[in-house]
């Protein structure tokens, strides 16, 4: 049998200065192609064309990098949603991510999609996004050209939309450790536990002392164009005491600042209802509970 | 349609040593079954959904609908449900499948039991729990999940100790 993708050519280099070279002519130039998660989907579905060539970076082993360093995580663009989740560091320094990745398609899907991978798609329903936002990472890309960082809120432009040259790769992500004190947690909703994807999820770090909220942040997916961080409920609850005052009100600031859509997976009243009952978990788990 | 240029892998296929060449983006599932005459892999759904056409490629789970088959390096070593029979473990697995009468029409059964192997091989604290989360990327339409999971379960009772590593 032959399938769409068999016209596809493929480019395998054996290094990242030489996937960059190939990223660098427009006459070798191809689409990034690492766990194929979602690029083949869309290929084999005919959703999306299939592109005139694509370049292999699972096997890239710059790409593959998870190391602590001075106070953040290093994460390759090749790390998998199962190392992630496997993680010692990340189950110490970014447990909500370890969670979000577990919580990716089943076992296969996370051992076979990316980090980069799941940012690049640039989906708003993307189950690492908001992990990453609310932990202030930082992405860093390259090209033959030299390295970029910034920060993961400026490089998610839009809906599916990212900000990336057509000669750059994401090379990895920067991410600041939990600090002492600080909790976070990530949760999904989906119409089961596995294999779906959400109709809403979210993360949050923050820290409380003596009672009062010391720091908090939180973002959540699938209620925007893009995942989205609550600069609103983050205002509404810093510096105010822990207590279910202040957990109402920041319910409240949550549904009201959400714009959800209706679609397939959700209605908008749903979303909006359900951000807030995110946030209300959310400082519920950072009082402990 | 021009015909796109053939690349050429050699893998260790359950324990042996096989070369094959096919255009660079051929779904490795394609390669294993038409290629290589390896049947055993079904392909379900074919959008990574169902994971009928579960394989391990280095020690790690993957749905080869979804994969390129060049992606897969020179050397890399590939267990399909065709291997299984050549491990203490993966005989184990079989033989409690059998036991348990887990499968039913049977067609999800070849994903499953690689799946399985990939989760009992890492000596993982077993309970129904972990057996349903290392299972959920394999979809079984018989509803037949219950005789499965005994399956694992005692599969998981008497894993040898010296296949696999911890997790």
């Amino acid at each position: 049998m032959t399938t769409p993708m068999e016209q596809l050519d493929v480019a395998f280099p054996a290094s990242l200065p030489e996937a960059l070279a190939l990223m660098a002519d427009e006459a070798t130039r191809g689409l990034p192609l690492a766990g194929g998660t979602d690029l083949m989907v869309q290929w084999e579905s005919g959703a999306r064309p299939v592109p005139v060539r694509a370049i292999d970076v699972k096997n890239l082993c710059e790409l593959h990098v998870l190391r602590e360093d001075n106070g953040r995580v290093v994460i390759g663009a090749g790390i998998t949603h199962a190392a992630l989740r496997r993680s010692e560091l990340i189950q110490r320094a970014v447990p909500a991510l370890a969670e979000a990745a577990a919580t990716v398609g089943g076992g296969q899907i996370q051992a076979m999609g990316t980090i980069a991978g799941s940012i690049a798609n640039a989906s708003p329903a993307g189950d690492l996004a908001p992990t990453l936002l609310a932990s202030e990472a930082r992405v860093v890309v390259a090209s033959v050209r030299g390295e970029r960082e910034l920060p993961l809120t400026a490089f998610i432009l839009g809906y599916r939309k990212i900000d990336l040259a057509p000669d750059e790769l994401i090379v990895r992500f920067l991410v600041p450790a939990r600090r002492d004190g600080e909790r976070e947690a990530f949760r999904k909703l989906g119409p089961r536990a596995a294999q779906a994807i959400s109709k809403i999820m979210g993360s949050y770090r923050g820290a409380v002392r003596d009672g009062v909220i010391t720091s908090f942040a939180v973002a959540l997916g699938s209620v925007a164009p893009t995942a989205i961080r609550l600069p609103d409920v983050e205002r509404a609850v810093t510096g105010q005491p822990l207590t279910e005052a202040t957990i109402a009100r920041a319910e409240q600031v949550a549904a009201a600042s959400v714009k959800p859509i209706s679609d397939i997976r959700s209605t908008a009243e749903y979303r909006q209802w359900v951000s807030g009952r995110l946030v209300r978990g959310f400082l519920e788990h950072l009082a402990g509970a | 349609m021009t015909t796109m240029k053939k690349i050429q892998r050699t893998w260790k296929i359950n324990g042996e040593s096989r070369t094959v060449a096919f255009p660079p983006a051929r779904r490795l599932l394609d390669v294993l079954r038409e290629d290589l005459d390896l049947k055993g892999t079904k392909e379900g759904c074919g959008e990574g959904e169902c994971g009928a056409c579960t394989v391990m490629i280095n020690g790690e789970l993957a749905v080869s609908c979804l994969l390129a088959a060049g992606q897969v390096r020179d050397g890399a070593e590939i267990l399909t449900v065709e291997g299984l029979e050549k491990t203490p473990g993966g005989r184990l697995i079989q033989r409690s499948y059998l036991e348990k009468g887990a499968a039913q029409c049977g067609f999800c059964i070849p994903g499953m039991l690689v799946s399985s192997y990939a989760f009992l091989r890492r000596h993982p604290v077993v309970n129904e729990e972990t057996i349903k989360d290392a299972h959920a990327g394999n979809i079984c339409r018989c509803t037949g999940y219950v005789k499965i999971i005994e399956a694992v379960q005692a599969a998981a009772e008497r894993w040898p100790a010296d296949e696999g590593k911890p997790a």
